[in-house]
């Protein structure tokens, strides 16, 4: 057998689509010339532990998805929508409002002036060295979409990114979202990651928040890619003075799926709020990591996350906190649960705390179990069948965070696919 | 309508029934006694399905069907009910999520339709009157941080509202005060009709003031080792289980104290 290739393959060193200001392109090319000799993660990978051998990536797999005359699966949402097709936006499947103080553009439409502004901030949330796979990002993106909120601006409805990789060929895409919310705006920003087609193709995907002072800023993510998709995603956030952000992060696992959260409280009084919710199923894999930065003084983050495994499936957890020395009166709260449906799933769960700081309040919590024999008991002595019962305990594990998504339509996104997660985990006896 | 012959059930190895024999018959009100540890609640869990237990011998028929070979859920629809000693806590199911599942479940056995949300809801509320329970108990989790008597006055409810033909009540008095005792022995008094059986499970004879049974039986060491009328519970009463040459832990422990 040919051993596994231990660096990230030249053929991913070239990116596709010229049509972008010089300044992201020049960005681009240098990002790139940092990956030739990219080592790519193995099982001593400390981050990578316990997913890289689920990360396979071919040759074929290093071309671009062709994006000519792709429509995409246009779903109803209800809001604003920007649709992004194999990492390039469709302007005419998109609408969104043209407003003074909420600009929202594409990579390609933005001035010379505009460009070298963005690319001075590309990648300053993000530690790049730990997450390696949004440098690779940097070097490919063919567009993206830049949001910049001025000052007090609020988005009146949710923006929602679709993400759609159309799998007719073996492939990449690389899809960037760039976020920067001016002092005390607010907009709410809905990213889902869909695919249709079924050859194997590679989703590198990076979205980026900087929240100034005062502002408020939700982002649901739904990574819903298909079994053919590996997706290694990350999100950035840099959090100023008072600001909020709030994350919900539900997954379904493919091959291999990956998701990188960081988020930097760099103002006193700045607060954010993680949930996420991983299912996976037959040999699916799915790995979260999480890092909050406490950098400031008086900042409170929540973090609850939420893996649920049936079959012989694989969910990964890290979550880090780091508090600074500076970071007095911290408030820092992290707990992660996880459910096994079956004793051939396997979950991985890695509470991480540093502490520099001697005034702080810290909580973490983990724990992995499986479904309770005596409530099902309780149940089905009740006349509820072991599949509906199984269902309402396994619901429940995930109830608290699922009804906290506030989007209604999208509350109705996760709960159909939860239920096909059941018809599939639980069938009738 | 139950029929119990030669019963014999053990948890872990250990033998904990040791032949039950019991005829219940559509209408009566049985009442079995015994001391803690005596394996009354094993019989009722037994009876229920939960195969935690492990049945080694004996049969079981409810109105002629074997109740042994049917899962629990089954048991269940046929019209086995029972109201835990230990009713199970479940946070995130709320009581109205489960008990709506519940009466559809039976709903759908016996191919009627199913309630819609409003419908249950105010069967619910109707309910959970009879038994005293705010209708707020309803949206919280499954018996979620109810006191003891709050579970047990829930288990009556769902007993009211699924209409079984066996209620078996393992120790639904324990840990009431007066008051919750009045309310639930109206609830279980309510249940009493010609075509039900009632099994109660208890270890005080208090109960027995407020519902009276047809018959009482003594249960020990897993075994019936006395039956009578309602005076069998009162002669209890007065001369405790030491009468029948039984050793009772509790009373054996508290008189030692
Ligand atoms: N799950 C179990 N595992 C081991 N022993 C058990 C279990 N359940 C009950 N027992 C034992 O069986 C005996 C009868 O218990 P139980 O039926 O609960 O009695 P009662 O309800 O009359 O107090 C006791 O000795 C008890 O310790
Ligand atoms: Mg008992």
């Amino acid at each position: 057998m040919k051993p596994a290739p231990t660096l990230l393959s030249t053929a991913f060193l070239h990116p596709a689509g010229q049509a972008l200001p010089g300044p992201l392109l020049a960005l681009r090319k240098q990002r790139g010339a940092a990956l030739v000799d990219m080592p790519l993660p193995t099982r001593k990978t400390e981050n990578w532990k316990y997913s890289s051998k689920y990360l396979k990536l071919t040759d074929e797999m290093a071309t671009s998805l062709p994006t000519d005359g792709k429509t995409g699966s246009a779903l109803a949402v209800p809001g604003y929508k920007v649709v992004f097709i194999n990492g390039v936006m469709v302007p005419e499947a998109s609408e969104y409002p043209d407003l003074n103080n909420i600009l929202i553009q594409r990579f390609g439409d933005l001035s010379d002036a505009e460009a070298s502004e963005l690319a001075e901030r590309l990648d300053t949330t993000l530690d790049t060295k730990a997450v390696q796979f949004a440098g690779l990002n940097s070097a490919r993106f063919e567009d993206g979409l830049v949001i910049r909120l001025k000052p007090d601006a609020v988005l009146d409805q949710p923006l929602f990114i679709i993400h759609e990789v159309t799998a007719d060929a073996s492939g990449s895409a690389f899809p960037r979202i760039f976020v920067d919310a001016g002092r005390n705006s607010q907009i709410t920003l809905v990213e889902e990651y869909i695919s249709s087609g079924q050859e194997a193709v590679f989703v590198n995907s990076v979205t980026e928040f900087t929240l100034a002072e005062g502002a408020n800023v939700t982002n649901i993510r739904l990574s819903m890619g298909g079994e053919n998709v590996q997706h290694i995603g990350a999100t950035g956030v840099t959090q100023q003075r008072s600001s909020r952000f709030q994350s919900h992060c539900v997954g379904f696992g493919g091959p291999l799926r990956r998701h990188d959260l960081q988020v930097r409280l760099e103002g006193e009084g700045a607060e954010c709020k993680l949930n996420g919710v991983v299912v996976t199923q037959g040999t699916q894999h799915y790995d979260n990591h999480t890092t909050i930065e406490h950098i400031a003084a008086h900042c409170d983050s929540e973090e609850t996350y939420r893996n649920i495994a049936a079959d012989k499936s694989h969910a990964v957890f890290n979550g880090r906190i780091h508090i600074h020395q500076d970071a007095q009166k911290s408030n820092a709260n992290m707990n992660n649960k996880n459910l096994l449906l079956s004793t051939g799933a396997e979950i991985d769960t890695k509470p991480e705390l540093e502490i520099y700081a001697d005034d702080v309040k810290c909580a973490h919590g983990a724990t992995i179990g499986q479904l309770d024999e005596e409530s099902l008991f309780y149940l089905v002595s009740r006349g509820i069948s072991r599949r509906e019962a199984n269902v309402l305990l396994t619901m429940a594990f995930i109830n608290e965070l699922v009804a906290q998504i506030p989007v209604d339509a999208v509350k109705d996104t996760v709960q159909t696919r939860l239920n096909q997660f059941f018809d599939q985990a639980f069938q009738e006896a | 309508m139950l029929s119990i012959k030669n019963l014999h059930a053990s948890v872990g190895g250990k033998e904990i029934l040791k032949g039950i024999n019991l005829e219940i018959k559509a209408g009566e009100v049985h009442a079995i006694m015994g001391p803690n540890g005596s394996g009354k609640s094993t019989l009722s869990q037994v009876l229920a399905g939960n195969d935690a237990f492990e049945v080694t011998s004996g049969e079981v028929t409810l109105n002629g069907d074997n109740l042994l070979e049917k899962e629990t859920e089954e048991r269940a629809r046929e019209g086995v009910f029972l109201a835990f000693q230990y009713p199970v806590e479940i946070p995130g199911v709320s009581n109205l999520q489960f008990m709506r599942t519940s009466v559809n479940a039976m709903r759908h056995h016996r191919g009627e339709p199913e309630m819609n949300a409003a419908e249950f809801m105010k069967l619910a509320r109707e309910v959970s009157k009879q038994v005293d329970l705010d209708p707020a108990f309803l949206k919280r989790g499954v018996n979620e941080g109810f006191s003891g008597g709050e579970k047990k006055r829930n288990e009556i409810m769902q007993a009211l509202l699924l209409q079984p033909k066996l209620a078996i009540l393992d120790e639904t008095d324990s840990g009431l005060d007066i008051d919750a005792l009045k309310v639930v022995s109206d609830g279980v008094n309510a249940l009493r009709a010609k075509d039900r059986a009632i099994l109660m499970v208890t270890h005080y004879q208090r109960l027995l003031d407020h519902i009276v049974p047809d018959y009482v039986h003594v249960l020990a060491d897993g075994k019936i080792v006395k039956s009578g009328g309602r005076e069998l519970a009162l002669e209890l009463e007065a001369r405790g289980y030491a009468w029948l040459g039984i050793k009772d832990e509790a009373t054996a422990a508290s008189s030692a104290n």
